[in-house]
This record gives structure tokens, C-alpha cells and sequence, in this order.
């Protein structure tokens, strides 16, 4: 049986089999939403809504609401079998505390019972998944942005930085100035969440997104109640600002400036490697016109090497960038768990849950 | 507590403690320390682990015990603005801001609450802001301003390592000559505010020599702020041999900024310039002007370029600096971060060269000051000799066969080649001289955080702790007697 590989987002749970080339097939919003224990339906008066969030800016927070979703993942949608787990592979962000480390290894193996358990870092999946063990990846996910230098398969921590924004920040920003110019429409998160995904866009430049500002084309769009709203300039505010974390309320330079302060603080030896590997990946690395925006402000760049994205292969699927960590994590496991370089049960039941910080780097 | 089977080669005693402790290092650990950075080293002690700081002048290093590197390396400065300043400034015009500039706020900010903004990290201290001063919180190796050292643990601590600081035991890296009032200090800071469940205060010198697995041993320390030579007995620093020379990092960066200052190079820092497309295909860089930038944020920038330029192309001289000798010497290109590119000749060698010779300081133009401040400032190998003579003759053979380079500086290229040779000529005939370099390069700038790492994860160490009880008990002043 295939090793199964999970990259639970903040947003998205990616989950599937490990047959390389191939997209996920499992991919599901982590978002869940509180049921009553005992079933009985409560009065409608007293019935709230409430959605859980287990996985906060990429890190595991509610455990409970976790093993729910691995239950139903696992189970239901990977049918896997009662007695009959076999291995697992995570994906996990930069920085993540060795104690959220070793809970999951300790869920794995105590409450689902796993063959074989193995963790590895998205940044060095994301660059596996293109091709390459060395490069820069800049993952902008929904609740974080990981920006990571990797040198034969080793992030470089001291370099590395993660920021606290993500997707989230751009719905509410959108969501924002949407109300201001549409006051009298009812504007839920979720479909502004929508919206972002079909409208945002990002200008070529600087001076094209000062020019949107004079005038810009206007779109009307119908919510799923019957409203309907115009969208104009807040398609381009959106796609900007990652370039102009300003515009947030933030004060940090843009992604692309972040990129080379990244890099330029690794020894110069490996800067022409590192700048000339670049991966954008992740959800919001989709918005239209990102690439091109991304390439072109990294050619802005003073010194003689710039920034330059790497092509993803031909085999793989189209929206790789969405889903590299889930690819590069497919890739690892046909390596990993033949060779067994993974967490057996048997090592897991000597040590304890710390084995995970020597086995999996 | 777990056991782990490790082939014992020498015992360390801490003498002035009560009770008979004895600490183990082994070969083993040294022999992981060569491996690459991938591997970690062996785990030990209880499932929490413990979580090792090196605040040094430069640098401050932190990350989780057992580990082979630091995960969290931040610069020690930090960003501080004033809030006073911002509501001058608003309210009347920029005049009063510089006035405000110029003002001296007390050190010691128990005695007077300004309410000032601090920045802390690479990430915050990049970003330029109005009437953002850069601040250091040592000054001669002694902490002075308490609130910074608070707000760098603290964002090691909540921002970098992602951990509640009440969970894990702290291990702190201390200077050889740290006051007793400085220790309670830290101390005191460390259980009051962060509730820490243990701590203990380790001097640099001993940290390095376990990071090389051994028990005596004289570290030289060129770190940031300052090179320390410092020689380790059985575990124990001799104080009285204890010798130290400003002459360290910050000061090398000094020298090679106001050297190439006079050849003309101007280094613009990062936030001055930027590149705009006048047409397809061509570029130029424009100056940006930002009148509310402080001069020490500008000096702060420039010095991360000149720093950089440094460590790129540096390389300590095989014999003393001479001006006419090197005047021909080929050049090495280097691009700053606005595009020029500039040649560096002489000052490869000249700079690194002011550690074995400080008297070649005052060919620097603009260095003239030091020479009259600090006459008596002594090069590296007179440093070492000097302090070996204040030893007992019995060890002076152990130490010169295992002299140890440790800190950033002494990354730099061929300086243990240097150092070897002019200890050869000035040593004693029958004295066998051997320095190590430990590790590579990024091993040599943590190598007392890597001690550090080591020292905690050791099974026989945990009985050692300065515990919370234990300071609830008998106050700081009982921190003398834990951490000798």
C-alpha cells in the first residue's frame, strides 16, 4: 500500500496516496464546524454556528478538532482500514515548536495507530516537487508567509524568515474596502473569500497600480443571495498589497525585497544558487499576474544576479504551485519509506515522542 | 533519568561547590561536532529541553538544547523610538526633532519610565522609521540597559522560538569576568519576569572548551565587541589570568568603513537608493531622501555593509603588514548592494592585520582617536603569551598545546595559520604550540552557544540547575554558589 502524505493547511488539508505526478486527491477546507455531543436538536433560538479553526497560521492549535479531521480523513476519505494504517508523511512550516512536533507523532501512533511516521519541512518539499534539493522558497499560504533559503536539502534556519501574514489579511482587506464602496450590501467573509479567488489581480507594476487609482475598469458581480456588487479598484489593492505591505497597515518591506535581504544574508558563495532557484508556492502565490509582478520587481534589483523563478517540470500538473509541498512530499515518501529513514512503531515505543527530533529533520 | 552510553575520557570537578558533582564530557560529542550540521547531537535529560541564549555583543544567539545551531540568530542592537519624540516632532515643527536627537535618556530606565518603542530582530531593525535610534544594550562587556536585554529574550523567546519561556529550564552563556551584581540581575530578571523553572549561568570560555571536548584549554574568544583570551582549568576559568582587548568585530568594521570612506567609496545604505525603469530594458537608481533618519540608523546600515565586505574578502596576512609590500597586491571585486562594484586591495590584509599589530590602527584615517584613548592594547599573540605567564607553570604546557579560536572574528580566513606562526616565534623553544579551529566557519561563530547546547542536554548536568524553589529560598545572591 502507498504511503499517505497530508499538508494541512490553514485553509486546505491536502491529502492523498503518494503516487507521484499526480495532484492530491483529497483536498478539503480545514475549516470545521462544532456539532451538539448527544444529537438531540437543540431549540433554533439556542443553535450557533460554530467553526473551528484546529490549524492556525500553519500550526496545530485544536487538537481534538485534529484528530476529528484526520479520522475523517484517513478513514472515510482514504479508506484506509481499522487495523490495517499504514505510513504516514506530514508536512510542517517553518519554526514549528518541538512540542507540536511531538504531539503529532503521538497522535499518530497512539490513537490511529500508524506503521510509519515521517515529518518534513514544506519549504524543502516545495523545491523538491520542481526538481531541484537548493533554491529559495517563498511560500505564501493562507495564514503565513514562509520565505526559506535551502542548500542540498537543508534549510538554512538562521537565514529564514516567516511572517505572520497571509491569505487571511487580504480577505480582510478586501472585505473592508469592499464595504466602503458598496455600504449598503451585506458582505460575509466567505464570499469575499470568493471573490478574492475569481477577482484579484495584480498590476505590472507600481505606476500601473497609481493609474488604477485615477480609473479602472468596473465589474458587477452577483452573491449567491441575490446582491449584487461592484468591484473596481479593490481587485488591484489586493494583488499590491504583498508588494506594499503599507497598504496592510504593516510596515516591512514588500515580498520581493524581503526575498533579497534573505538571501543576501547567506554567504555569498551560494547567493547565485539560491536567487536563480526561486519557488513561489502556495494559495495565494495564484492570484493572476503574481508571477509576472514577482519577476518584474526581482528585476529591479541592483545587484548583477536577480531573483528568477524556476519553471516546474512539464510532467507535473497544472496548479503545482497550489499544492507543491503535498508533490514534493509524494516524492520524499517513495524515498523515505523504503529505505527506512522513518519512525517505525517500534522506535516510536523505545523512545518516546522525542525520536521524531532525530529521525526527521 | 535516561541513560546514555557514553565512553567517559576525562571528569570535570566544579571545586567550590558542597557536594561532590562530578560532570562528565566524553570524545564522543566531539567527534559529532565535525559531522555535517545535519545530524544532532546526542539528546539527554527529561523530555522538556532546555533552551541555551549566548547574548553577545554582536549577536544574540538562542535555540533548544541538543540541537547542532541556534535557530534563532538576531542582531543584539535594537531599534528605539522614542514616544517623546514622535509627539515633538507632530506637534510643532522638525526643528525640535533634532533637538530631541540630541538629548541623552538615562540608562538605567528603573529611574526614569520614558516610554520608548523597541525593535527588535533583523526583520524590525531592517525596516528604516522615523527618529528610530539603534541602541546597544553593552557597553564593556557589561549589560547597562536591562529593559533592551528584556525585550531581546522576549522576542527569542514569543517571536523566534515559539515557546513559553515557564516550560523550559534556560541555560544563559555569561562573559569570563561577569560581575556578581550582573549575575543576580539576570537572575532576578529571568525568574521575576519569564517565571523560568531553572537557569544557570555558564562562563563563554567553558562553553567553548566543552564545544571541543575538553577540560583545560585556552580559548581565544574574538567575538563582536571584544577578544577575550581566557585559559580554562579543569573546567574552571582563572580569573587572574583573564585578558581582554576591545579590539574585536565591530572594530575591525570600524576600520575598513573609515578606510574605504578615504579611497573615495561611499556606502549608500539599503533604504537610500532605489531602481526605477526609465525605459524597457534600462535601469537607474535613484536616491531617495528620508530627512527624518537618525544618524546612528545610517551608521547602523553602513556598518552591515562594510561588516559584510569584511567578512567576504578579508584574509589575515602570513607576516605582518607592511605598506610598501602590499601596495601592488591584486584586487578583489566586490558588488555592493546598489550595483557598484568596488575593488579591494591593501585592505584585505591591512584590517584583520590590526589584531596582531593595534598600533597599525592609526594609519587609518579617521581611526586617529583610538591610539590616544587605548595606548596599551596589546596584539593576539601577546595576549596569549601574557596570559599563559600569569598561569601556573605546571599547566603552561597543557595550554599551549590546546589553544582554541572561538567567536566570529575568528572565522576569518588564515588567521589560526597566522596565530600558529607568531606563537611559535614568541613562545618559550620547548613549549609545543597547537591552535584549533573548531569546526567550520558557522561553527566557530556559535561555538559557545554549541557548548552551551551540549552542556544542557547532558544527563549528569540536570542535577545542577539553579531552580525556581531554590531562588525562592535563598534570593540571587545564591546564584555565586550554583554557578560557580
Amino acid at each position: 500500500m502507498e504511503a499517505v502524505v497530508v499538508d494541512a493547511g490553514s485553509k486546505l488539508l491536502k491529502a492523498g496516496f503518494a503516487v507521484p505526478d499526480q495532484a492530491p486527491t483529497m483536498i478539503i477546507p480545514t475549516r470545521m464546524k462544532r456539532m451538539p455531543e448527544d444529537g438531540a436538536m437543540p431549540s433554533s433560538s439556542a443553535f450557533e454556528d460554530i467553526t473551528v479553526d484546529p490549524v492556525v497560521r500553519g500550526f496545530i492549535r485544536d487538537w481534538e478538532a485534529m484528530e476529528d479531521l484526520f479520522h475523517h480523513v484517513l478513514y472515510t476519505g482514504l479508506e484506509w482500514e481499522v487495523g490495517n494504517e499504514g505510513q504516514i508523511l506530514f508536512t510542517e512550516p517553518l519554526s514549528t515548536p518541538k512540542a507540536v512536533r511531538e504531539q503529532l507523532v503521538q497522535m499518530m501512533f497512539e490513537t490511529f495507530n500508524v506503521s510509519g511516521f515521517y515529518a518534513s519541512e514544506q519549504a524543502v518539499l516545495s523545491l523538491y516537487a520542481v526538481g531541484r534539493i537548493s533554491g529559495c522558497t517563498v511560500d505564501i499560504g493562507h495564514g503565513k508567509i514562509d520565505i526559506a533559503p535551502v542548500s542540498e536539502g537543508a534549510v538554512q534556519h538562521i537565514a529564514s524568515k516567516r511572517f505572520d501574514i497571509g491569505g487571511i489579511e487580504l480577505t480582510n482587506l478586501l472585505a473592508q474596502e469592499l464595504r466602503k464602496s458598496n455600504p449598503h450590501v451585506n458582505l460575509s467573509l466567505s464570499d469575499v473569500e470568493d471573490i478574492k479567488e475569481q477577482y484579484a489581480c495584480c498590476a505590472e507594476d507600481q505606476d500601473a497600480f497609481e493609474k488604477t487609482g485615477k480609473s479602472c475598469q468596473k465589474e458587477q458581480h452577483t452573491l449567491p443571495d441575490g446582491q449584487v456588487i461592484t468591484i473596481a479598484r479593490e481587485r488591484y489593492t489586493v494583488g499590491e498589497a504583498l508588494f506594499q505591505p503599507l497598504i496592510l497597515g504593516l510596515e516591512e518591506h514588500g515580498i520581493v525585497e524581503q526575498l533579497i535581504r534573505c538571501i543576501s544574508s547567506v554567504s555569498s558563495d551560494n547567493h547565485r544558487q539560491l536567487m536563480e532557484n526561486t519557488v513561489l508556492c502556495g494559495g495565494t502565490a495564484s492570484i493572476t499576474g503574481f508571477e509576472e509582478r514577482f519577476q518584474k520587481e526581482a528585476n529591479l534589483c541592483s545587484s548583477a544576479i536577480c531573483p528568477s523563478l524556476v519553471k516546474p517540470p512539464e510532467y507535473m500538473p497544472e496548479n503545482l504551485s497550489k499544492n507543491s509541498a503535498w508533490m514534493g512530499g509524494a516524492i520524499l515518501a517513495k524515498v523515505v519509506f523504503p529505505q527506512n529513514q522513518h519512525v517505525t512503531k517500534a522506535d516510536y515505543d523505545e523512545t518516546g515522542p522525542s525520536i521524531v527530533h532525530r529521525k526527521c529533520f | 533519568m535516561p541513560k546514555h552510553s557514553l565512553t567517559l575520557e576525562k571528569a570535570l570537578n566544579f571545586e567550590n561547590l558542597g557536594f561532590s558533582s562530578v560532570l562528565c564530557t566524553s570524545s564522543y560529542t566531539s567527534h559529532l561536532i565535525l559531522e555535517p550540521s545535519k545530524s544532532v547531537i546526542m539528546y539527554g535529560g527529561d523530555e522538556v529541553s532546555a533552551v541555551v541564549i549566548d547574548l553577545g555583543a554582536h549577536t544574540c544567539k538562542a535555540g533548544y538544547a541538543g540541537e547542532d545551531a541556534p535557530k534563532a540568530v538576531f542582531p543584539s542592537v535594537v531599534g528605539s523610538i522614542d514616544q517623546m519624540d514622535v509627539d515633538d516632532a507632530v506637534k510643532s515643527d522638525s526643528g525640535s526633532a533634532l533637538d530631541s536627537k540630541t538629548v541623552v535618556r538615562p540608562f538605567d530606565s528603573d529611574k526614569n519610565k520614558t516610554k520608548r518603542k523597541l525593535y527588535v530582530g533583523s526583520q524590525a531593525l531592517g525596516y528604516r522609521r522615523d527618529h528610530m535610534e539603534v541602541l546597544s544594550p553593552i557597553k564593556d562587556g557589561a549589560i547597562i540597559d536591562w529593559d533592551i536585554v528584556d525585550s531581546i529574550w522576549d522576542h527569542a523567546f514569543r517571536e523566534r522560538l515559539l515557546i513559553d519561556p515557564k516550560e523550559h529550564p534556560m541555560l544563559l552563556a555569561e562573559p569570563s569576568s561577569n560581575t556578581q551584581q550582573q549575575r543576580e540581575r539576570t537572575a532576578e530578571l529571568m525568574f521575576e519576569r519569564y517565571k523560568v523553572p531553572a537557569l544557570f549561568l555558564a562562563k563563554n570560555a567553558v562553553l567553548t572548551s566543552f564545544a571541543s571536548g575538553r577540560a583545560t584549554s585556552l580559548v581565544v574568544d574574538c567575538g563582536g565587541g571584544s577578544t577575550t583570551v581566557s585559559p580554562v582549568h579543569d573546567g574552571y576559568v582563572l580569573q587572574k589570568a583573564l585578558s581582554t582587548s576591545p579590539i574585536g568585530g565591530e572594530f575591525l568594521t570600524e576600520c575598513m568603513m573609515k578606510s574605504l570612506e578615504s579611497k573615495g567609496i561611499f556606502m549608500r545604505p539599503r533604504y537610500s537608493f532605489k531602481r526605477k525603469e526609465i525605459r524597457p530594458g534600462e535601469f537607474q537608481t535613484v536616491d531617495t531622501d528620508f530627512p527624518n533618519t537618525t544618524e546612528s540608523y545610517k551608521l547602523y546600515c553602513q556598518r552591515l555593509i562594510a561588516s559584510d565586505i569584511k567578512e567576504c574578502v578579508c584574509r589575515a596576512p602570513d607576516t605582518p603588514y607592511d605598506e610598501s609590500a602590499y601596495a601592488n597586491v591584486p584586487t578583489t571585486p566586490y558588488e555592493l548592494p546598489d550595483g557598484q562594484t568596488i575593488e579591494v586591495g591593501a585592505d584585505r590584509f591591512k584590517i584583520p592585520d590590526v589584531l596582531f599589530s593595534p598600533s597599525l590602527v592609526q594609519t587609518i584615517p579617521g581611526m586617529e582617536s583610538f591610539s590616544d584613548s587605548a595606548p596599551s592594547v596589546r596584539g593576539l599573540p601577546q595576549m596569549v603569551i601574557e596570559s599563559i605567564n600569569k598561569c601556573d607553570v605546571d599547566i603552561r604546557r597543557e595550554l599551549f598545546s590546546s589553544i582554541l579560536l572561538a567567536g566570529g572574528t575568528a572565522s576569518m580566513q588564515q588567521l589560526k595559520e597566522r596565530l600558529e606562526k607568531d606563537l611559535l616565534e614568541e613562545s618559550p623553544q620547548t613549549a609545543r604550540v597547537k591552535v584549533l579551529a573548531i569546526g567550520n566557519s558557522t561553527e566557530r561563530r556559535f561555538s559557545v552557544w554549541i557548548g552551551g547546547s551540549i552542556l544542557a542536554s547532558l544527563g549528569s548536568f540536570q542535577q545542577m540547575w539553579f531552580s525556581k524553589a531554590e531562588y525562592e529560598e535563598h534570593g540571587a545572591s545564591y546564584i555565586q554558589r550554583k554557578c560557580p
